[in-house]
């Protein structure tokens, strides 16, 4: 590979990776909060790209302020969920997940039906042109995901870590039996759990449509690569979901660039069952006492 | 077939794969958009209104004559059967015409990220990026990873939907890499005026453009009349026969030594691809972007069974060697 080729995949790996994160994040402080898998979360990420779609490319609203709209569109939705969803479901791992396979169809078919099938949606690129980076081109758009990543991840580790709420999720997280009995309403932190999820889903979705095809179908392969991710970091760890994005961003981007995409799919799951091998807690999981 | 149906048009494919036992042993006419459908047994099989494969095996003969000077030719599309065959096709044709193919690849439809498949593309530093039978929406987002990554040559391809890709790369960009594709549009003047093109294209406003009753909110596209030549095709043959029998309209269509279509006088051809002469053949529109009209404009217009002829040999050892050979994909 010369080394043009090599820091441009570099490069592209960079943005996969920051793309995976924040993707990846909510999904697993969902799971791990609640014990559950949203199956549905490939479809926030989806309805984030539609509200870029409509306020956007329809409706002309400047492009950060479409992408911000996101955020409490998609966290209602989260809530939403873990409402009719998850909390009936509580405790069926199964039931939750069938519930949430089942959203993922209903979702994708009435993105479908309001806004049609076929050819992807026509979102016109806000920041056109690229960027020579140490010698890689990139476009200003993509650029634009790396600071809104490490923004977004920042910000979530800040509010886990630094603000009450969000160490009662940690707590939920660790030991919900425990946490209930220090006074922390289970019912409120998957609440929560789910609307940061759906937000930072939605918000990764409302940065990537003017770079993705924007289609019903589009959060369906991604979310595959979430769950590998979350898995592979660790379940219910934060950190671990964001080394593991990168990690299977640059994967992914250098099999493609070598040999092809069905190729890096392979080996990203090639990888998955590796760590589990010899890790089987994930990169940064523990051990439940 | 409770209605005595004659004729259908639809877009081919795996449907055709499916239907094809039903309806050649009720001989109704099946039009198809992919020439790669017709086969021996399927006699009431036709095809060729579309222009695919026969614009790929020509655009490198095209940008040869343009670009003599240029030598590197790199060609992608996704891994499905259209992608595999076309490609095959245009590989073969750009191999007889002296191109180096520098890189042959098919990328997964589950792409979302074109970025790492462009990078790979350019790390073989072509003369010609060409996108063969890419998805329209792929297209779009390989053009503008193409233009993020700085490519300069000549980018080329079965169909290039100019409204969507401007909405990623400015159309002078579009203009100074050509962007050859064909599925010309009907308010071209090469057709000139008066002309069946532009009344088609005045019709087709009137029903479905700006403030018209079945208003789609969008331009006509350059493949917006992909089914009306093969019905004319068919009604043609059905007049020179006077009669909806199949074997009858065939036997009129291969006898004619033309048939009008929208495109231009067409040939009843394809045996040495196909196996059988079940492939109406008009001239091939060639259209490059022009930033002057924000749109393609047809450059050429080319005959293709002349030059196949002298070039057949080696294309379909290309094409055979790939395994994409109309016997070897059963």
């Amino acid at each position: 590979m010369e080394l043009t080729t090599f820091v441009q995949t570099i490069a592209n790996s960079v943005i996969s990776g920051s793309i995976y994160a924040t993707v990846a994040v909510g999904l697993a402080l969902a799971f791990g909060v609640m014990q559950m898998a949203n199956h549905a979360h490939g479809e926030f990420f989806m309805l984030g790209a539609y509200v870029v779609y409509v306020f956007y490319a329809l409706g002309g609203m400047p492009f950060p302020l479409a992408v911000l709209m996101a955020i409490p569109t998609i966290a209602a939705l989260g809530l939403l969920t873990e409402r009719l969803i998850f909390r009936p479901t509580r405790g069926n791992v199964l039931a939750g997940f069938m519930a949430t396979a089942g959203l993922t169809w209903i979702l994708q078919v009435l993105a479908g039906r309001i806004w049609g099938l076929g050819f992807m949606k026509m979102i016109p690129t806000p920041y056109m042109g690229s960027a020579t980076i140490a010698g890689a081109q990139i476009g200003l758009q993509r650029i634009l995901i790396v600071p809104a990543a490490v923004i977004l991840l920042g910000l979530l580790w800040f509010f886990l870590h630094r603000v009450r709420l969000g160490k009662g999720l940690r707590a939920c997280a660790q030991d919900p039996d425990a946490a209930a009995l220090q006074g922390i309403s289970i019912n409120k932190m998957t609440a929560l759990a789910m609307g940061i999820a759906g937000a930072y889903a939605g918000v990764a979705g409302a940065l990537m449509a003017p770079i993705h095809a924007v289609t019903p179908y589009m959060g369906r392969d991604l979310l595959i690569t979430a769950f590998i991710i979350v898995i592979v970091g660790g379940m219910a760890s934060i950190e671990g979901a964001v080394l593991a994005a990168f990690i299977l961003g640059f994967i992914h981007t250098f099999v493609t660039t070598i040999f092809d995409a069905t190729s890096a799919v392979m080996v990203g799951v090639a990888f998955m069952a590796f760590i589990l091998i010899v890790k089987p807690t994930g990169l940064m999981g523990r051990v439940k006492a | 077939m409770e209605h005595d149906v004659k004729f259908i048009s639809a877009i081919g494919g795996n449907p055709a794969d499916a239907t094809h036992p039903f309806l050649t042993k009720k001989k109704v006419f099946y039009a198809t958009l992919i020439s790669t459908d017709i086969m021996p047994d399927r006699p009431y099989l036709i095809g060729g209104g579309d222009v695919t494969p026969r614009i790929d095996m020509l655009r490198p003969l095209y940008h040869k004559i343009n670009n003599p000077e240029l030598k590197r030719w790199a060609v992608t599309s996704q891994d499905d059967t259209i992608g595999l065959t076309c490609q095959a096709w245009e590989v073969g044709a750009a191999m007889a015409e002296g191109w180096d193919i520098v890189y042959d690849k098919h990328f997964s439809g589950e792409t979302e990220d074109f970025a790492p498949v462009v990078t790979a593309i350019l790390a073989t530093k072509p003369d010609v990026v060409s996108l063969n039978l890419t998805y329209p929406t792929y297209v779009t987002l390989i053009i503008e990873q193409l233009y993020l990554q700085g490519f300069k040559g000549i980018i080329s391809a079965n169909y290039i939907d100019t409204e969507s890709v401007m909405q990623k790369v400015p159309i002078e960009y579009m203009a100074d890499r050509k962007c050859a594709n064909s599925f010309p549009l009907f308010d071209d003047p090469w057709w000139g005026e008066p002309s069946w093109q532009h009344e088609f294209i005045k019709e087709w406003n009137t029903k479905y453009g700006p403030g018209a009753p079945g208003d789609v909110h969008r331009k006509i596209t350059g493949i917006d009349w992909d089914h009306v030549i093969m019905l004319k095709v068919w009604a043609h043959g059905a007049q020179l026969a006077g009669s909806f029998d199949p074997d009858e309209i065939l036997k009129a269509l291969r006898a004619a030594p033309s048939i009008p279509t929208i495109l231009g006088p067409g040939v009843m051809y394809g045996k040495d691809m196909w196996g059988i002469d079940n492939m109406v053949s008009p001239p091939i529109p060639i259209a490059e972007v022009k930033a002057d009209c924000k749109c393609k404009r047809i450059q050429a217009h080319l005959k293709f069974e002349q030059w196949f002829e002298s070039r057949k040999d080696m294309i379909i050892k290309v094409v055979k060697e790939k395994g994409q050979y109309f016997d070897q994909r059963k």
